[in-house]
């Protein structure tokens, strides 16, 4: 039972992969250009924005996870004797 | 074309020659090591134990004729792509093993064992499909560039956080044992309920199954042998090609997300790639009861040894249970992603 606040973590991340790698395939990367099919200027900006949107998948990841683990080390550091130095 | 009968006697050889073959060279190999010198203390013992390493060479031999064996009976390349990716993860770690590489350095030569693996596409070689099957949502567009650019990062990734987990006795084998077995089922569902699905994508990846399991009987508590950086990097290229080849990369990551939040505690608590021996404070310790102890040192980096350890102090063996306990939920979560992906 000790390990159960680990399972659920573990649980969530792959939750989260799961669904962030669907929306990166389905959703990011089939997103074609705004504009004339010859106009550079909405290939780049749209490279700029996919670039953007991944940043943004990883970033929810790291923010979940991170907090996630921050709150599990706060409730089990106060309760962990400290090492006698 | 292979007969069915020699299909079964193929894919058994490519899982228990690596096997055998490892368990008949091991003795002489660590008498040799140790005649040489090359032992490594256990630092969690107490007194610290001589431990021959590194053992990475012998596993990569035995890959290679595992590997080997696919290739001649199945005719096939993809063990050669394998192999690539394997032998660059391999040489990094070895010379790891023998120099000790930067902290920054090893993900950066990493990435060239993602491009030797790809490389193999750029000669002709139909390694990949590059659409991603999801469980009951079918598959997604194929996008060949974004694809293979993932697969190439995937390699530094995927072998660093392999690497991650090589810190106690029997750590890295009982994970890459279970992770290979995990990707051997899922690759053999996908076989099973594909059409034209080649049996050498399965049989490619049972030699890594035999390899992690000779070298547990070598590495479980107390350990009497260590992989050092050439074995742990090169499994981890051998299972990244393999999620690759198998085309079943979503149920592999779900596999490893044990060592994907060792990876990102590490990253996250350190801001950075740091090299292990380089930290400026250890996340566990050895307490005087003899037990393992999580650091409560605010400057401690958080590691998934170190939130085991908050929950109670442990043995060595106690440790490696509980994150075999981790795997084994994350390795049964992917079995049940490829189920549902190629079953349903």
């Amino acid at each position: 039972m000790k390990l159960l606040p680990l399972f659920l973590i573990e649980s969530v991340a792959f939750l989260l992969i799961i669904a962030e790698t669907y929306v990166f395939f389905i959703f990011v990367a089939p997103l074609t250009p705004l504009g004339l099919p010859h106009d550079l200027s909405g290939y780049t900006a749209l490279a700029l924005a996919k670039a953007a949107l991944i940043l943004g998948l990883v970033v929810v990841w790291f923010v979940v996870l991170d907090g996630l683990t921050a709150f599990y080390v706060r409730s089990k550091v106060g309760k962990t004797p400290r090492p006698a130095s | 074309m292979v007969s069915p009968l020699a299909e079964g006697a193929l894919l058994l050889a490519s899982l228990l020659v690596p096997f055998v073959l490892l368990l008949l060279a091991f003795p002489p190999y660590l008498r040799y090591l140790t005649r040489l010198g090359r032992v490594s203390e256990d630092v969690h013992k107490s007194p610290p134990a001589k431990v021959p390493e590194p053992a990475g060479p012998l596993l990569f031999a035995a890959v290679l004729v595992g590997e080997g064996v696919v290739a001649l009976g199945f005719g096939s390349l993809f063990p050669a792509a394998l192999v690539l990716g394997g032998a660059v993860a391999f040489a990094v770690g070895l010379y790891d093993d023998l120099f000790v590489l930067g902290g920054k350095a090893k993900p950066l030569l990493l990435v060239l064992a993602g491009v030797a693996f790809v490389s193999l596409v750029g000669a002709g070689v139909h390694l990949y499909g590059s659409d991603i099957y999801f469980p009951i949502l079918g598959d997604t567009a194929p996008h060949f560039i974004i694809y293979t650019i993932l697969v190439v990062a995937a390699f530094p990734v995927v072998t660093n956080a392999f690497n991650m987990m090589d810190a106690f006795n029997g750590e890295i084998s009982w994970f890459t044992l279970l992770t290979s077995l995990a990707l051997a089922v899922g690759v053999a569902l996908r076989e099973l309920f594909t059409q034209g699905f080649s049996p050498a994508r399965l049989a490619s990846a049972l030699p890594l199954v035999g390899v992690s399991a000779a070298f547990l009987l070598y590495n479980r508590y107390p350990s009497r042998s260590f992989d050092g950086d050439s074995g742990s990097l090169m499994f981890g290229a051998m299972f990244a090609g393999l999620a690759v080849v198998g085309g079943i990369e979503v149920a592999a990551i779900i596999a490893i997300v044990p060592a994907i939040l060792n990876s990102f505690y590490t990253l996250s608590s350190v801001r950075g790639f740091v090299e292990r021996r380089k930290m400026s404070s250890r996340p566990t310790y050895v307490g005087e009861d003899g037990l393992l102890h999580a650091s409560t040192a605010k400057d401690a980096p958080n590691t998934l040894v170190r939130l085991i350890l908050l929950a109670s102090p442990s043995t060595e063996e106690g440790l490696v249970a509980s994150i075999v306990a981790l795997t084994v939920v994350s390795c049964a979560f992917s079995i049940a992603i490829s189920f549902l992906t190629w079953v349903f």
